[in-house]
């Protein structure tokens, strides 16, 4: 079952109009009137909570109405039916896609992907001892850059019961776990890609279930701050970070969102294959970020010029 | 004079909740509301994590009716009238409410009786 990750995440919000101009300022693009993508076309869609056409909502009223995961091929389609339609529904939608909802309740979609084969440079790194990455007289950044969210990297979920979370997803849809926080829930990965992780599962009371946060992969750690920076001049609240995680390798910074959940920005996720042996840490900020920034206004160490240096001082007109 | 912070006039809450950073903490720490005449002030810590702000951008505390505040991180929602968690992560728990009293139409942070509320 060659899922390749998470497609598109259905949200069925409070505030539609702040919900989307987030989503702009977040970086992603209007497909059309509810859907906002990332460079590769994967991303969201934003409808009121009460639009009817929506996927019923968790007891919970959490913002998350479905998840859309991508998969390889129309066989992979036909398999994930066979599979799930042993104990549960399949509906096939007018647009081919096939729907389910998981062990816990949560609505899934799976459709062929129609996400775009990017080509793009990763961030380039100078370093002593290894070949330049950038060329002579190439500059790194200019002031006016904000990285551009490239791909939607992946999903976590409060849930009730993290074992049965993550057997359904082993056992019937072939996910991998890649590492985990002792009684909080597994990192996992699906068979189509080496993402350290597209899913992650905290354990919470039952009144607690649904969406955490969400995440686009930036181009880099630099994409990371720019972005999270220019979330920052527009008014937008931090939640954690910036920073660098443990498991995963991945920068990140979360920030508040209209969507009832958090919205991340991720870079340089580690990758894995079959040969990983899961590891295991006790939850908590030691075991959670190598290091974690906090954002404060640009400032510099250095007052305006000195008398006489020329040019005009900060702020004159 | 009460012994307080002056947050701000009466007249500046009738468009909406305010959110003010009274001691200087470089984030907003008070959450002040105006509905139906009364005035609401609470700390603004979500109860779920205990140390992180609601908004998810300035003064946003309220969601679309109006009618709860909101914690934007999971999308907790408070009574406006008594700060109580009525759905989302921290059900059941609540704000903190903050003292303020209302003198010549200016809204006060009582500082001298922190923990009760005037109202
Ligand atoms: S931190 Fe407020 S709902 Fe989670
Ligand atoms: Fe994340």
């Amino acid at each position: 079952m060659n899922i390749i990750g998470p497609e598109l995440l259905i949200f069925g919000v409070d505030d539609v109009a702040a919900c989307k101009q987030f989503a702009l300022d977040y970086g992603l693009t209007a497909a059309d009137e509810h859907r906002y993508v990332a460079l590769d076309g994967t991303g969201i869609e934003i409808y009121p909570a009460d639009d009817a056409d929506l996927p019923a909502a968790l007891p919970t009223g959490s913002a998350i109405r479905k998840t859309v995961y991508g998969v390889a091929e129309q066989a992979d389609l036909d398999a994930i039916t066979a599979e799930l339609s042993k104990d549960r529904e399949v509906k096939t939608l007018a647009d081919g896609s096939i729907e389910a909802v998981d062990d816990l309740g949560f609505v899934l979609g799976f459709m062929v992907t129609q996400r775009k084969t990017l080509e793009l440079p990763a961030e380039a790194v100078n370093a002593p001892g290894a070949a330049p990455q950038r060329g002579l007289n190439i500059t790194a950044v200019s002031k006016e850059d904000v990285g551009t969210p490239r791909t939607l990297s992946h999903v976590v979920y409060f849930v009730p019961d993290f074992p049965k979370a993550e057997a359904f997803y082993r056992d019937r849809l072939g996910f991998v776990t890649t590492d985990r926080f002792t009684h909080v829930g597994p990192f996992m990965r699906p068979a189509g890609t080496t993402d350290h992780h597209t899913l992650f599962f905290i354990q919470t009371p039952p009144h607690m279930q649904g969406i955490e946060h969400f995440t686009f992969h930036m181009g880099g750690p630099t994409d990371v701050m720019t972005a999270g920076t220019n979330m920052v001049n527009k008014g937008y609240q931090s939640f954690w970070g910036p920073g660098r995680h443990i498991f995963g390798s991945n920068w990140f910074w979360y920030f508040k969102s209209p969507f009832g959940c958090n919205m991340e920005f991720d870079a340089d996720m580690d990758l894995h294959d079959d040969s990983w042996t899961a590891r295991e840490s006790m939850p908590g900020a030691d075991n959670s970020q190598v290091f974690l920034l906090q954002y404060r206004e640009k400032w510099a160490p250095m007052g305006p010029p000195p008398p006489g240096a020329g040019g005009k001082p900060p702020g004159a007109p | 004079m009460p012994a307080g912070i002056r947050l701000c006039d009466l007249s500046e809450l009738a468009e909406g909740p305010l959110g003010f950073d009274p001691f200087n903490e470089g984030q907003d720490s008070v959450l002040v509301i105006l509905r139906d005449g009364n005035v609401y002030a609470y700390t603004d810590v979500c109860p779920h994590y205990g140390n992180t702000t609601l908004p998810w951008k300035k003064n946003a505390y309220l969601n679309n009716r109006g009618n709860r505040i909101v914690c934007a991180a999971h999308g907790a929602l408070f009574t406006i009238e008594n700060g109580l968690c009525v759905s989302g992560p921290c059900k059941g728990e609540s704000l903190t409410p903050v003292p303020v009293i209302i003198e010549n139409n200016t809204v006060w942070l009582v500082t001298s009786r922190a923990g009760e509320n005037e109202l």
